[in-house]
Formats: C-alpha cells, sequence, structure tokens
C-alpha cells in the first residue's frame, strides 16, 4: 500500500514537472538566439550564469558562442552567425578590410597585456635589474628582457639552471589570436625605442620581430588555453607566458581555493610599457546589436570587472577586485600600430 | 517514512525543476538507454584509465564510448569534423590545436600530465654510466650509435609518445634548443645520423600502451614511452621478479604529455551538459588523486603525499626536479618532420601482406579488401594518413585461398610501383578453402630472401575464415627460418579469432578486427609497421 502511494506520488510529481519543463521551453522560444565567435578569454564572462540571466530576463537573449582566435573568426565560415567578440581593434580593421563596414560595433572593455611567471623566474629577472615592485605591483621592464632574448641569454645564464632553453616568453599565434598579435604590436614598439611603430620604420623593426618570434615553435591558437597551460605544466614547462591582466583576476574570483594556494608562487608582470586589448563586439545583424545593447548593462559591465577582469569605462579601479597584485591604473600604455603596419607583422610572422 | 519520503520528493523535484526533464535519469535506477552517451576519441595510453573513467561516467550519470586512436589520426579525425566523436582526449594539446581547424572544440583542460621518457633495463643502465647524473638525449644515442642499446619506440607519425621523442633526437642533433626550421630538416648530416639512429629501433607500434605489453613480453634493452606506463610496466617487472627499468629525463629532450579532454561541439546541448558532468567529475579532488595513484601527475609542483610511493625513486623517479621540456617546433616544421621520419628516416618496413581470397571473400568482402589496400598502397592514399612508403621499404602480397594463389611484389618505392602493386591485386578474382598457415609460412620463406635485421618486419594477414588447422605448416617454418616477425592480424567475416590470436600470441603480434571498418583496421595494422 505504502508503496502504491509513493509509486502515485511520484507518478504525478512527474508529470507536474514535466509540465513545468514544457512550459518554461516554451517560454524560452520567445528568446532571441544570439550565436557568434568569441576570444578564448571571455569564454568565462559568457558563461556567467549572472551575466547569462540578466541579458535572458532584461534583454531577452540566449547567447552562444563558439571558441575561435580573434584574427581567425574574420575568415571562418559567418554563416548562422550574429555577431563576432574579438579582442582588438586591429581585428575589427580586418573585418572591415573583408567584410565592409559592419552594422555596429564597440569596445565593450579593455585590459592590459600582461606576463605571468613564477617567483624563481621573477626573483633571477630582479637580479638582472628587470623587475620593479610597488606595494605588491611587479614591473618589468621590457626593453631589458627583449635584450635577453636577442642576445640568446639561457636560462642557466640568468642562474636557472634547472630550466632547459634560453629566456623567452610564450606567447598564442600573432596571426590567429590576439593576445599574441597585440604581444607582437607591444615588441615592435619596444624595439623602435618605445615609439608605436610606423611604417618608415617597419624594415628596421620587422626583421628583429621575426627572429624573436622564429625562436618561440609551436604556439597555442588560444589564449585561454595557454593560460591554463601555465597554471598546470609548471614553471619548467612554461618560464613566462604572455595573456591578459584579465585571466588572473577571472581566475582568482572563480577559483579563491586554489587562488590562494598558488599566489605566492604566481607572478603577475605589468610590462613597461604595455599595450591595450579593446574588446569590440561586431554587430553582424540586428540581433547582434541587441547583444551590443544588453553588454552595456551597467550590472554587466560591473559584473565584466570584478569577476572577470576586463577593465570598463565606468568601473575598472584596481584595489575594488580585491587582488593586491593588480595596478590600480595601467599609465604606461604604447598605441597598437594602424592597421597597415599590423598587417605587415602579420606577413612578416606567418 | 513521511520524513523521507517529504525529502525524497523535495529533493527530486529541485533536481528536476533545476535540470529540465531530460534528466530524470539522476533519479537512480534509470536504465541505460536513457543515459546520454558521450563517445570519446582518445590515445591509447588512456586504455589504463577504463575503471576510473568507467567511475566517473556512473559518478555523473553518463555513458562513457572510449575509441582509441594515434594522435596523427586524432588530429586527422578533427580536421574533418570528427562527426562520430562528442569529446576527444589525444595525448597533447598539440594535436588537438592542429586538428581543430574548424573551432569545434570548447570546454578543454588538461586531465593530468606524464612526460616522455626513456626506460633502461636497469643494469644496462647502469653498465652506461647513467645512474645518478643528468643523462642528454646525446649520450642516449651515443650507446644506440656504439652499438650498446637498442629500444623501442612507436612510431613517429602515428602515436604522440613516437613523435616528441622524435622531435628531441632532431634538436638533440642539431645542437639547438628551439628555432627548428625546414632548412635544418633538409641537412643530409642531420639525416644520415637521425636514420643511423632510428635502426636502433628493435619494434615499433602504433600505440603507447601495446609498446609496453610487448616490451614486457619481450628481453628488450630499453624503450620511449609515458612515465606512467614506465611505472605500470615496473610494477608488472617488480611483481616478475625481473629488474626494472630505471627512468631517464633527457634534459635536453624532454616532453609532457598534457592529455587534454575537450568537447566536440555539434550543437547538442544535452550532450554538452553531459560532458561537463564527465569532465568535473574526472577532475575532481577525489577522482585526480586516483588518477595520480596510476603514476600520472596530476601537479606540476611534484606528487601528493599519499602517492609518493608509486613514484618509486628507486627507479629515477624524481618528483621534486622542474621538469623543463622542448619547445614543439610550429605545425608546418612538425608536419615536415614527420613526413621525413615516414619517408626516409625511420627503418624500412619489409610488409608481407597475406591477403585471403577464398570463395567466402567473393563479392562484398573482395570489395573492401580492394579499397582497403587502396588506402595502404596508393600513395596519394596513404600520405593522407602520413603512412606512405619508407625508402627502401619491401612490399610483398601473397594472395591465398587453400594454396597459394600469387605472390606479387611492388619494384620500388615509387607511386607507380606501389600503384601497380594495387592494379594488380585488384585484377585477382577469389578461388577454394582458406589455409592461413600455408600462407604465413610462405611469408616467412620470402622474408627469409632478405637481411631481416635491416628492417621493421612484419606479416599482415587478413583473413575471412575458419582455416583448415594446419599450424604444424607454420610451426615447421617458424623453427627453420629463426625469424623474429611478428603477424598482425586482421579478422573479417566469419574469421576464427582463436587460430589468429594463437599465432600473434607466437609471433608477439596482435589481432586486429576488421569485421566493422576493414579499411581503418588495415591503417592501423600499417601504423605498427
Amino acid at each position: 500500500m505504502r508503496k502504491k502511494a509513493v509509486g502515485l506520488i511520484l507518478l504525478l510529481a512527474v508529470i507536474i514537472f514535466v509540465g513545468i519543463a514544457y512550459t518554461m521551453k516554451k517560454e524560452e522560444k520567445s528568446q532571441i538566439k544570439v550565436s557568434g565567435y568569441v576570444g578564448g578569454e571571455k569564454i568565462g564572462f559568457l558563461e556567467d550564469e549572472e551575466v547569462l540571466s540578466v541579458l535572458r530576463e532584461d534583454y531577452g537573449l540566449s547567447v552562444d558562442y563558439a571558441k575561435a582566435g580573434s584574427l581567425d573568426m574574420m575568415t571562418a565560415d559567418l554563416e548562422g552567425k550574429n555577431y563576432l567578440f574579438p579582442s582588438s581593434s586591429i581585428a575589427l580593421e580586418y573585418y572591415k578590410e573583408l567584410h565592409g563596414q559592419p552594422l555596429q560595433s564597440e569596445i565593450m572593455m579593455n585590459t592590459p597585456i600582461v606576463l605571468y611567471s613564477r617567483k624563481m623566474v621573477v626573483d633571477a629577472l630582479d637580479a638582472q635589474g628587470l623587475i620593479t615592485i610597488e606595494g605588491n605591483v611587479c614591473y618589468i621592464d621590457m626593453r631589458g628582457l627583449l635584450k635577453l632574448i636577442q642576445e640568446n641569454t639561457s636560462w642557466a645564464d640568468v642562474g636557472l639552471s634547472q630550466l632547459y632553453g634560453t629566456v623567452s616568453v610564450y606567447t598564442t599565434d600573432p596571426c590567429r589570436s590576439n593576445s599574441g598579435n597585440m604581444f607582437a604590436a607591444l615588441l615592435a614598439n619596444v624595439l623602435n625605442d618605445g615609439e608605436t611603430l610606423t611604417a618608415e620604420d617597419t624594415e628596421e623593426i620587422l626583421p628583429q620581430l621575426q627572429e624573436i618570434f622564429g625562436k618561440l615553435g609551436y604556439m597555442e591558437d588560444s589564449s585561454a588555453d595557454l593560460f591554463n597551460q601555465f597554471l598546470k605544466m609548471g614553471v619548467g614547462a612554461m618560464p613566462m607566458v604572455a595573456g591578459y591582466e584579465s585571466q588572473l583576476i577571472e581566475y582568482a574570483a572563480e577559483n579563491p581555493d586554489e587562488y590562494e594556494k598558488i599566489k605566492e608562487d604566481l607572478v603577475m608582470l605589468y610590462p613597461i610599457p604595455t599595450i591595450w586589448s579593446s574588446h569590440v563586439l561586431i554587430a553582424l545583424d540586428e540581433n547582434g546589436q541587441k547583444m551590443i545593447t544588453g553588454l552595456m548593462d551597467e550590472e554587466i559591465q560591473k559584473l565584466a570587472w570584478k569577476r572577470h577582469g576586463f577593465r570598463t569605462e565606468t568601473n575598472g579601479i584596481g584595489k575594488d577586485v580585491g587582488l593586491s597584485c593588480v595596478a590600480d591604473s595601467i599609465t604606461q600604455v604604447t598605441q597598437v600600430p594602424e592597421y597597415k603596419v599590423m598587417r605587415e607583422i602579420f606577413e612578416v610572422l606567418e | 517514512m513521511g520524513k523521507k519520503l517529504l525529502f525524497f520528493l523535495v529533493s527530486f523535484c529541485t533536481v528536476v525543476f533545476m535540470t529540465g526533464c531530460s534528466q530524470l535519469r539522476y533519479m537512480g535506477s534509470v536504465p541505460e538507454e536513457s543515459q546520454t552517451r558521450i563517445r570519446i576519441l582518445s590515445g591509447s595510453e588512456n586504455q589504463e584509465l577504463e575503471e576510473i573513467i568507467e567511475e566517473c561516467a556512473s559518478q555523473s550519470d553518463v555513458q562513457i564510448e572510449m575509441d582509441y586512436k594515434g594522435s596523427v589520426d586524432i588530429m586527422r579525425e578533427l580536421e574533418t569534423g570528427a562527426e562520430n566523436y562528442d569529446a576527444v582526449w589525444p595525448a597533447s594539446s598539440i594535436w588537438l590545436s592542429m586538428g581543430d581547424q574548424q573551432h569545434m572544440v570548447k570546454h578543454e583542460a588538461s586531465v593530468s600530465m606524464t612526460p616522455v621518457v626513456f626506460g633502461i633495463r636497469r643494469s644496462l643502465a647502469e653498465d652506461l654510466g647513467f645512474i645518478g647524473k643528468d643523462v642528454s638525449v646525446k649520450d642516449i644515442l651515443e650507446a644506440i650509435r656504439q652499438g650498446k642499446m637498442s629500444f623501442c619506440m612507436t612510431s613517429a607519425t602515428q602515436s604522440n609518445s613516437g613523435a616528441s621523442a622524435y622531435i628531441g633526437f632532431l634538436y638533440a642533433m642539431l645542437g639547438k634548443q628551439e628555432n627548428m626550421t625546414v632548412e635544418d630538416l633538409n641537412s643530409e648530416q642531420l639525416k644520415s645520423q637521425v636514420k643511423e639512429l632510428l635502426n636502433g629501433v628493435e619494434r615499433s607500434s602504433g600505440s603507447s600502451d601495446w609498446l609496453k605489453e610487448l616490451f614486457l613480453e619481450e628481453d628488450y634493452d630499453a624503450m620511449v614511452n609515458y612515465e606512467c606506463l614506465m611505472i605500470d610496466a615496473n610494477k608488472k617487472l617488480m611483481e616478475e621478479g625481473k629488474e626494472p627499468l630505471q627512468i631517464i629525463y633527457p634534459y635536453d629532450g624532454l616532453s609532457i604529455a598534457d592529455s587534454p579532454l575537450g568537447y566536440v561541439d555539434h550543437g547538442d546541448a544535452q550532450k554538452e551538459e553531459a560532458f561537463l558532468r564527465f569532465q568535473e567529475t574526472l577532475l575532481s579532488d577525489e577522482i585526480q588523486s586516483q588518477i595520480e595513484s596510476t603514476g600520472r601527475r596530476i601537479r606540476a609542483d611534484g606528487v601528493s603525499e599519499k602517492n609518493q610511493s608509486v613514484f618509486d625513486s628507486a627507479w629515477g623517479i624524481d618528483t621534486e626536479r622542474i621538469l623543463s621540456p622542448i619547445r614543439m617546433p610550429d605545425g608546418e616544421v612538425l608536419m615536415q618532420a614527420l613526413t621525413l621520419y615516414q619517408t626516409e628516416l625511420k627503418k624500412p618496413s619489409l610488409n608481407l601482406y597475406c591477403l585471403d581470397f577464398s570463395d567466402s571473400m567473393a563479392a562484398v568482402g573482395l570489395d573492401q579488401l580492394k579499397d582497403a589496400m587502396s588506402q595502404i598502397l596508393i600513395q596519394d592514399n596513404a600520405r593522407k594518413n602520413l603512412l606512405q612508403a619508407t625508402e627502401g621499404e619491401i612490399n610483398i602480397a601473397i594472395l591465398f585461398d587453400d594454396g597459394i594463389l600469387d605472390i606479387l611484389r611492388a619494384d620500388d618505392i615509387s607511386d607507380e610501383s606501389m600503384q601497380n602493386l594495387y592494379d594488380r591485386i585488384a585484377s585477382y578474382d577469389t578461388s577454394g578453402g582458406t589455409d592461413i598457415y600455408n600462407a604465413a609460412a610462405r611469408a616467412l620463406e620470402e622474408a627469409s630472401k632478405y637481411p631481416v635485421e635491416e628492417y621493421t618486419p612484419a606479416i599482415i594477414l587478413m583473413t575471412d575464415g575458419k582455416s583448415s588447422y594446419h599450424p604444424e605448416y607454420f610451426d615447421q617454418a617458424w623453427e627453420r627460418y629463426g625469424l623474429d616477425i611478428p603477424i598482425f592480424s586482421i579478422t573479417f567475416g566469419s574469421a576464427d579469432e582463436k587460430q589468429l590470436e594463437e599465432l600473434a600470441e607466437k609471433t608477439e603480434g596482435k589481432v586486429f578486427d576488421g569485421t566493422k571498418d576493414l579499411t581503418e583496421a588495415f591503417r592501423s595494422v600499417k601504423g605498427y609497421n
């Protein structure tokens, strides 16, 4: 008898909830599904339940994405896509060259290029006079670092005989992914005595850039994958990698316990100078435009900074994210060279 | 009872409410068919994790089906869309990113890490002075060059451990730490040195796991393989009272396999969710600790105290040591290097194809056989899978029924000669009964006409039926010629697996299932040779 009752109640429950689920599903149908390509570093942001729920409830958008490098996505199949979300204005220029003026495009948020490394490496570079520390914020002299790289200095030469190979920075493929692309732009400017590289100076600078990148060998396509590998594989595999400031802030917000364990050893280095990566949303159609409106939402912009580390117009003061290694503001910045020059950079690095 | 029921209902409702109606199977004993099934294309080194994978599957209420292939195959599969798979799990992320040209992979995360190392029999390692010091690839190559040591490794074009070791060899021979270029690969000096080195390869294999198994069966000096498979081999060697392998981490040629598991997005939200549940379970502390207990590393900075004993320092394992791998060359150089391995540098194969042309093969069977052979012999097809012929390679086809129908040879490895061999095979028709023993004996006889030690020899035996049982034909030839040639058999139709297993066991070969996809089976076999 009891069993029967349980069975009946169960059945009833099933019916009710199947019903609810069905109606919910029906309601969801009135949502606009927007899909597009996104640089890997913004996936955490676009999977954030709070971000998604604001988009869903206030803007009627259900977001789908496929991961692609910022430049790669421009040549990818755009069939059925409503938006592109690359990580630089250069990608936007590339889009214009290939497809013409987009319906709309807006910079949603910014993040500077940083280097990630480990304490033992930073100590060794400090001994070379390359590191400046203010409070808990670390800066690295890019000119000095480049000199070590260009002179083929081995890690053993700077006192790290545990590490194999020469001093270098792992980066994503500059021809396929934005963080590598921005890092190449940064190096080009540094090689150009800190001035933004212009067409007149490419002849002198690009061969040097080519040589530096030639040493890097195989490069990942995605900054998110590179950062994860850096975290997992340790100092031996990746002594120093280029990435975005946002990556560490997001990691710490999403994995507070793990961050606690690694924060003593992991060091974020702000290059002097650095360069901004601007995350631009390109709307391919009206639904893509709705995505722009949605992402401009104040609540979303706040979440973008606090939880995902993207500096936005209204947010983006270092102490707000509660990490002492995050700089309050980013001051020493060089400009991304103009598109024509960046094109030349791609061409020599391809 | 009341309380319990209420609790049960509340939790039941919560689950249903939160996850939608498709998730009813959360409630315990639900038939397997209703579970979401995830097909994972995986490297063979994960075969050892099957129990753990099963546990994760049941914990996360997902049905997992593993399909094992080599790294190059996984890369190719991704390139062409990986339609039959929901996830990929190659040995190293380099294959994943090179293959994922269509941007279908997401949620990629490294499950564990293991370096590619040399394992050398302890007493030999001692003689060579390799214990208690930093050993370079150069030191090892010198020992091989002087004939003091031979070794086994997987095929560089089929398996990640072989490819990683091979790239390490190239760097060491070039005396470079990074920046390998296409010009470097064209150097005649480099080619002759690496060729000499690869001559020391005693046995090859398409799979790291099988190489370990083979090593345990035979009396080889050394192998290149993953640290985790070395640990597994050592456990077995110790159990058998044999001497363990000394594990050597060559500082100028070390690679780390980072075992990334990624979701292949075909737009099925339910599968994606199931995948994420499975992946999360796999990466949970409890399961990660279990994975570590199999000899895989889950952290870069050492091993947990609990599993420290697995990584026995008596075997040369140093978990404190910083593993500093070489840089993989860029995609273009890497592919060029692999092609060079396949076409020029690897020890040439002596391929003896024994092909069943008995009556039962008529119609469908014969068509499939022809298709399979066209994938292997016609070089434009073979190139796609880095299975093209190597300089100096010998290709002989023995067509049999209950007797020998014909013996065909390719004159050389040119595209034309290989095509010609294929054409001649394809023009044959079926007849008569089946006798695999007679054919295999004949293959040994043919092989005996060559200096077998200069080749990687294999008898590749495809049959679809039960043979008249004449094992003595083969046994006599095996005795008479005394050649150590493995028989790789491919089953087809109603082939008698037992007879083939016997032959595989006797010759340290392997039986491949060709009943589902004969072409695929032939390709796998070719990867072993």
